[in-house]
């Protein structure tokens, strides 16, 4: 999962916890909740680093703060207590106090603790403002006939959500768990079972087609606002490929890491792309070159915006190309749709009658191009 | 070069250090404080106030909790602003320094609830000298009961923009627990006192246990007791970044569902290593 993703959910997190107790209408509130956040996963059978097991093994991911994980780190070990705080620097930290790290975290099965293998990265923050992130993942086996699964982690004293996985339903459940304090045992009776290439390229395909429709109407409008331009069948095309060149390039690159522009950018200059787009329908009606060349810049930007849609959903590491692939081509059968419906309500009658322009094209991108400047004022006052 | 035995001494006084302020992770009994990225931003900087729960300035950063924050506010000279920031994000605030001078940074929570076992509470309530309230579950015979408590942090920051002067001063915010520096810290160097008024619901605080600490060495604790007029006076030796504690607890407001209510009160600030005038 991408920083700006696990960001997000650190934040649902703590929201999610504070509606909590909000509903439960008490006059005090939850405990301070720190951004520790930790995800654990049973597998049947999975790669497990370069081998496969036959067994069952466990995934525990760990994403909390960097500097404070090292800060404390350092100084139970004696060192400073003012590290470096870029990325690459306070990740050679990790992986150096590796056994300090160990002394305070703990994975047991039915009470006898394991050896994890244990890998760490650290990634900056979204932007100038946030703290580098740390992603500390453990895995190994579990043992034959375990049946409870026991976890604690004594690295932070603020509170943190603890989601497991766990059975066919793949279902998380989440506990809440104070600094240092152990999880209630995890019954291990029924693990998540693995999931086919076909079941993960349905599911990615149908997240795809659900985050244009009904789920992103900003890009809805975008679309149509390409539909609206001209009655032509050959303007279309010409955008909607250029549009999908676009946004599959920057989705790739984004999901693999070679693009990371941070959503307070990027969400904002989608809908200005969106007002864009309406306006100059309002003006011209003839598909211009440059026109396909903006089009195409701003299918770069939507992209990015996929990618963050993407990477909060969170792609599974074993079947990352067919995800990645099948919510692309998820979000094209949506766009698809977009244009398909625009067509048969409106466009196949009447984008040859003479009206069509000033009581269908101008109105609806005067309403459209109204809709995307609220978004980008809403959008650039969010994030500032 | 340090002693190889010192270094070691050094590592495992490190280690217990840790050990013992992380054992207490599990106490619910942490320190709360405002660590701004900056303690002297230049005019018109932009600076982010992270909030800290933690224990011998080794914490956890605290996201923005609107169902938390009681008041979230800054004041300059034109008067008090209130810190600007995302739900969920950390820096849980902003501000943008309007002109020169001293700002107070102040953070108030509403209250939080926590159950404690007796041996915690025990603990909780000896370390943070809060003799009265274990002598009072004494004579109640409530040593040897669990303890559910209500908790709410008042936390404060002075940041320096510009050059320090001696009539810059720490301004009251008005919290319940509040400690006010009766001196601007940025106009003392190292090695001189800083006085430290105490105050609960606005009046001083006597017989308080208060404790000031350095980021760079905090274990060494500076420790002392308000008198009457609930003042402290601190030398502090060393320059860098300084936290100032005390807390309170009193018997809980009926309806609250609660034994006691607890108020943490904490004051940061940086010393420089000369004072305004190059002492």
């Amino acid at each position: 999962m991408g920083i700006s993703a696990r960001r997000a959910v650190l934040a649902l997190c703590a929201v999610s916890a504070v509606s909590v107790a909000l509903s439960s209408g008490t006059a005090v509130h939850a405990h301070e909740i720190g951004t520790t956040r930790v995800s654990v996963v049973f597998q049947e059978g999975r790669t497990h680093g370069s081998a496969l097991t036959s067994g069952r093994t466990y995934d525990v991911e760990i994403v909390t703060d960097a500097t404070a994980l090292v800060e404390k780190i350092e100084a139970s070990a004696g060192g400073s207590s003012r590290p470096d705080t870029s990325p690459r620097h306070l990740q050679s930290l990790l992986a150096g106090f590796d056994e300090t790290f160990r002394r305070r975290v703990k994975i047991s099965f039915d009470r006898s603790d394991v050896r994890p293998a244990i890998a760490y990265s650290v990634a900056p923050g979204v932007d100038a403002t946030s703290p580098a992130i740390a992603t500390i993942r453990l895995s190994g086996a579990i043992p034959q006939d375990a049946g409870h699964f026991t976890w604690t982690y004594a690295w932070t004293f603020a509170s943190y959500a603890m989601t497991v996985r766990s059975g066919a339903s793949g279902n998380l459940v989440t506990e809440w768990l104070e600094g240092g304090q152990p999880s209630s045992p995890v019954a291990l009776t029924s693990l998540a079972p693995p999931v086919s290439r076909l079941a993960t390229a349905w599911r990615y395909l149908t997240l795809g087609f659900t985050h244009i429709v009904p789920g992103g109407l900003d890009h809805v409008l975008f679309v149509l606002g390409i539909y609206l331009l001209s009655g032509r069948a050959r303007a279309v095309l010409w955008q909607v490929s250029a549009f999908t060149v676009a946004h599959s390039i920057t989705l790739g690159l984004s999901m693999y890491g070679f693009v990371s522009v941070p959503p307070r950018i990027v969400e904002p200059l989608i809908a200005l792309s969106i007002a864009y787009v309406a306006i100059e329908n309002i003006f011209r009606s003839e598909l211009k070159s440059w026109r396909v060349a903006l089009v195409f810049a701003f299918g770069l930007l939507h992209g990015m915006g996929f990618a963050g849609a993407l990477k909060e959903l969170g792609l599974p590491r074993s079947e990352f190309v067919t995800a990645l692939l099948t919510f692309n081509a998820g979000v094209e059968a949506g766009q698809l749709a977009v244009i398909g419906a625009a067509f048969t309500i409106v466009g196949w009658y009447c984008a040859n009658r003479a009206w069509y322009r000033s009581r269908i094209v101008v109105p609806a991108s005067v309403l459209i191009a109204c809709t995307a400047v609220y978004w980008t004022i809403e959008r650039l006052s969010s994030s500032l | 070069m340090s002693h190889p035995l010192s270094a070691s001494i050094s590592r495992r006084l490190g280690f217990l250090i840790v050990a013992v302020a992380m054992s207490g992770a599990s106490l619910g009994a942490h320190d709360m404080w405002i660590d701004p990225t900056t303690f002297s931003p230049q005019s018109g900087q932009i600076v982010g106030v992270r909030l800290r729960v933690g224990q011998d300035l080794l914490g956890d950063p605290i996201p923005r909790d609107p169902a938390l924050i009681n008041q979230f506010v800054f004041e300059d000279e034109a008067g008090r602003k209130p810190l600007i920031g995302r739900d969920g994000a950390d820096p849980a605030g902003f501000l943008r320094v309007a002109m020169p001078g001293l700002l107070v940074i102040g953070y108030r929570s509403n209250a939080s609830a926590v159950e404690l076992t007796p041996e915690k509470f025990n603990q909780y309530l000896e370390e943070e000298g809060l003799d009265a309230v274990a002598a009072l579950r004494a004579r109640r015979h409530e040593t040897g009961a669990k303890a559910r408590e209500i908790f709410s942090r008042c936390a404060k920051s002075l940041v320096l923009s510009g050059s320090a002067r001696e009539k810059q001063g720490d301004r009251s915010l008005g919290f319940p627990l509040e400690l006010v520096a009766e001196k601007n810290p940025y106009a003392i160097g190292a090695g001189q006192d800083l006085p430290v008024r105490l105050t609960y619901e606005n009046r001083p605080l006597a017989n308080a246990l208060v404790v000031a600490m350095n980021r760079l060495n905090p274990s060494d604790k500076l420790t002392a007791r308000t008198d009457r007029d609930g003042r402290v006076r601190f030398r502090l030796r060393a320059g860098g970044m300084w936290l100032v504690k005390a807390v309170h607890m009193v018997p809980a407001p009926a309806g609250s569902n609660a034994d006691w209510a607890s108020f943490w009160a904490s004051l940061t600030f940086e010393l420089r290593a000369t004072n305004a005038d190059g002492n």
